[in-house]
């Protein structure tokens, strides 16, 4: 775990009057913090594509990144299952006129699994740092099937909030699919409680989707808000 | 940092418990002699449950109440006392509550309103003042609260002169003074009995999460409840929580919860982190109860307090009503519990005993027929124990439907309805099985022409309560509450 990292990259964040960090920026800070992201590159001019593409390897997915824009599918800013350079240079030619050269282009390794998690953190007003578990994607939003624990978390906090949540059976052995790796996704969302509790500067992280890829979870999407940076207030 | 100032002003002076729930002398300040004053309503509420100890009363105008006479003063009072009821003006209250304060007085009690709760600069002002003589070494409970109920010291809450006098097990910490004196009669009206009722009010200086520690090493409590709005310190609040849950079970009924929505926030986590899902986060992160209304939070104490201290998930249902089977196997998935069929061989031995047609019996058993005896029931419930799996029985009465014999008969009510043998025989089952018998008793009858059912199944809910007979009313209910008794136990045996 490399906390300082964490810190340098919010404290660019903050230098330069930002509320949130981009994708690639937020994924460092969990990143330093043992929870497994996407390998990814971010390209900020057509000349680095080549060797970037060469790095992560087809097919592959590529997003404008940015720290303006949260909710990139609805702006139409990702191509998934990329998979030659033509159609490579196609989307970043793409990608980058719809952001107006703002930002860059972050190339990352598609990984392919049908069951899709959320996690993330709130600061609650009265309790503080909480961490939530649920179903991911767009069901997050549909079925707002998701429990939470107030942080710090102990592993047993982390896998009784997957047994919590009404679809917990996804985690289980289903259709050809094994069984999730439990211990890894308590792993994680122990991880996100101590970035809460570490990092008061964090207001808000979202890992939507993290994807099972086998047995094995991998954050694909994050967001990360910048707040004032003030504890909670536990009076109400 | 804030916690810290606070506790450290909190070691600085022992709070002395005993005196302020047990007082030996308790001075009223604010008793009129004219009118219905909450001073002398207090004083004939303590007088009307019987608290036996000395009772100063103050009023400036002096004179005499009922044959007591009226200091014109706290400072008058002969000696010490222990602790201080006080219903002056709000005004008036910091210099009352500092003349106790030299007396001596372990705590006091403001039952005033006029502080933090108008939201005044005067009220907010006012009740700084009385946290800052609190500091100073005297308790505050309230301002604006309805006082302590203490059966066994016969202390009481303002409007609460015929509260019961019988100690048990369940302790109550209420920011509402309603609510306490609602959950203290609702519990006199069940068969639950109180170590003691807090209703704290503003909470100026006791409140929340003091009150459940106090709660978690008093001896005298076995079940803690309380009923909260707001809390003051989330941290200090979840500690406190988790730590006497580990002790004794915590059922919370917290009021005002809300969907996320109100605040501007941009993740998905923190739209969807309203207080309604972090509460429940909090409460069973806690292994705490969470309950949603007075009822619920009655029913699930009087579980706690009447059934065994671990998880019973597999049950028996016998008895009758509107499609007991369905109704019971649909309550007992979403609670948790399973009502397991009967091997053939002992539902034939079941059926053999139940009158025909109509009866079935499996699990559920329907017995079909209201008028079935009491012995035979016994004998159905022997047999049901002996299926291993059952950990609990619950029999769903039809106690109600005696009323048609009573009048087919000509007779009052309580010569045809066999409550008493009922409860004799299955506390025996429940001695000889060692399993739990719980009773369900709907009344659908409740008219003005079947007072008289109404009357009968009230005694009859004593009867089998003094047995050691939990109660419910409701079959939904009762399985909710069991439910809520298996996640606590449950929870605690992976701790």
């Amino acid at each position: 775990m490399n906390e300082e990292t964490a810190r340098q990259v919010i404290e660019t964040a903050q230098r330069q009057g930002r509320s949130a960090l981009s994708e690639y920026e937020a994924k460092q800070v969990l990143a330093a913090y043992g929870i497994p992201v996407t390998r990814e590159v971010l390209v900020t001019g057509r000349g680095a594509l080549a060797p970037a593409l060469a790095q992560i390897g087809f097919p592959l997915v590529m997003k404008g990144c940015s720290p303006d824009i949260a909710h990139k599918t609805e702006k139409n800013l990702v191509r998934v299952d990329v998979r030659s350079e033509a159609e490579a240079n196609q989307a970043f030619d793409d990608i980058a006129a719809a952001m107006n050269g703002s930002g860059g282009v972050l190339v990352q390794e598609m990984i392919s699994g049908r069951r899709e998690l959320v996690m993330g953190l709130t600061r609650d007003p009265q309790f503080g740092a909480c961490v939530m578990f649920g179903l991911g994607g767009i069901f997050t939003e549909i079925l707002k099937d998701i429990s939470f624990r107030k942080a710090p978390l102990e592993k047993r906090d982390a896998l009784e909030m997957m047994s919590d949540i009404k679809g917990h059976k996804i985690l289980q052995a289903v259709r050809g699919m094994p069984a999730a790796d439990r211990d890894r996704l308590a792993h994680m969302l122990i991880a996100i409680g101590q970035i809460g509790l570490a990092l008061p500067a964090i207001a808000e992280i979202d890992l939507n989707p993290v994807i099972l890829s086998g047995d094995r979870p991998v954050a694909v999407d994050a967001l990360i808000v910048l707040g004032c940076g003030l504890r909670h207030n536990s009076t109400r | 940092m804030k916690r810290g100032a606070m506790t450290a002003v909190q070691t600085a002076i022992a709070t002395d418990y005993e005196r302020i729930f047990g007082p030996k002398k308790i001075a009223i300040v604010g008793v009129s002699t004219e009118g219905a004053g909450f001073g002398s309503g207090i004083f004939y509420a303590l007088r009307a449950i019987g608290y036996s100890g000395e009772i100063f009363l103050v009023n400036p105008k002096g004179g005499t109440l009922q044959g007591e006479k009226i200091y014109t003063s706290v400072d008058e009072i002969p000696g010490t006392f222990d602790l201080a009821i006080i219903a002056v003006a709000a005004r008036a209250v910091p210099s009352v509550l500092e003349a106790c304060l030299r007396k001596g007085a372990a705590g006091a009690e403001i039952i005033s309103s006029g502080f933090k709760e108008l939201g005044t600069a005067e009220g907010i002002d006012l009740e700084d003042k009385i946290v800052r003589i609190a500091a100073r070494g005297i308790r505050v409970i309230g301002p604006n609260c309805f006082g302590i109920y203490c059966p066994q010291s016969g202390l009481t809450v303002l409007p609460g002169p015929d509260l019961s006098r019988d100690s048990g097990p369940v302790g109550f910490s209420s920011q509402s003074g309603g609510m306490a004196v609602d959950f203290a009669n609702t519990g006199k009206s069940i068969g639950l009995t109180f170590s003691k009722v807090i209703s704290f009010g503003n909470g100026a200086d006791l409140r929340e999460t003091e009150l459940l520690r106090y709660f978690g090493d008093d001896p005298q409590t076995g079940i803690v409840t309380m009923y909260i709005e707001g809390i003051q310190d989330g941290d200090d609040f979840f500690c406190a929580l988790r730590s006497t849950a580990r002790k004794k079970p915590v059922i919370v009924f917290k009021g005002g919860l809300s969907d996320a929505g109100a605040r501007a926030v941009s993740s998905h986590t923190a739209s969807m982190g309203g207080s309604r899902m972090i509460w429940q986060a909090i409460v069973r992160q806690a292994n705490a109860i969470q309950v949603y209304d007075m009822s619920e939070m009655a029913q699930t104490a009087l579980a706690f307090a009447m059934l065994p201290q671990h998880p019973c998930r597999q049950i028996s249902v016998l008895g009758g009503g509107g499609a007991l089977g369905v109704a019971a196997a649909d309550a007992a998935e979403s609670f948790g519990l399973q009502i397991p069929a009967f091997a053939p061989e002992l539902a034939q031995q079941i059926d053999a005993l139940l009158p025909k047609p109509g009866s079935s019996p499996g699990n559920p058993v329907d017995v079909a027929n209201p008028f079935v005896l009491p012995e035979v029931l016994k004998k159905v419930l022997y047999l049901a124990a002996e299926d291993a799996r059952i950990d609990l029985q619950i029999f769903v009465s039809l106690l109600s439907h005696y009323k048609n014999l009573a009048v087919k008969n000509g007779c009052a009510l309580a010569q045809v309805m066999p409550y008493r043998e009922l409860a004799d025989d299955f506390k025996e089952v429940m001695r000889q099985t060692g399993k739990p018998v719980v009773i369900v008793l709907p009344n659908p009858r409740r008219g003005l022409d079947h007072l008289d059912v109404v009357a009968a199944l009230t005694e009859a809910r004593q009867v089998f309560i003094e047995n050691g007979i939990a109660v419910f009313d409701d079959l939904t209910e009762c399985l909710r509450a069991i439910g809520h008794v298996n996640a606590y136990y449950g929870g605690r045996a992976h701790e």
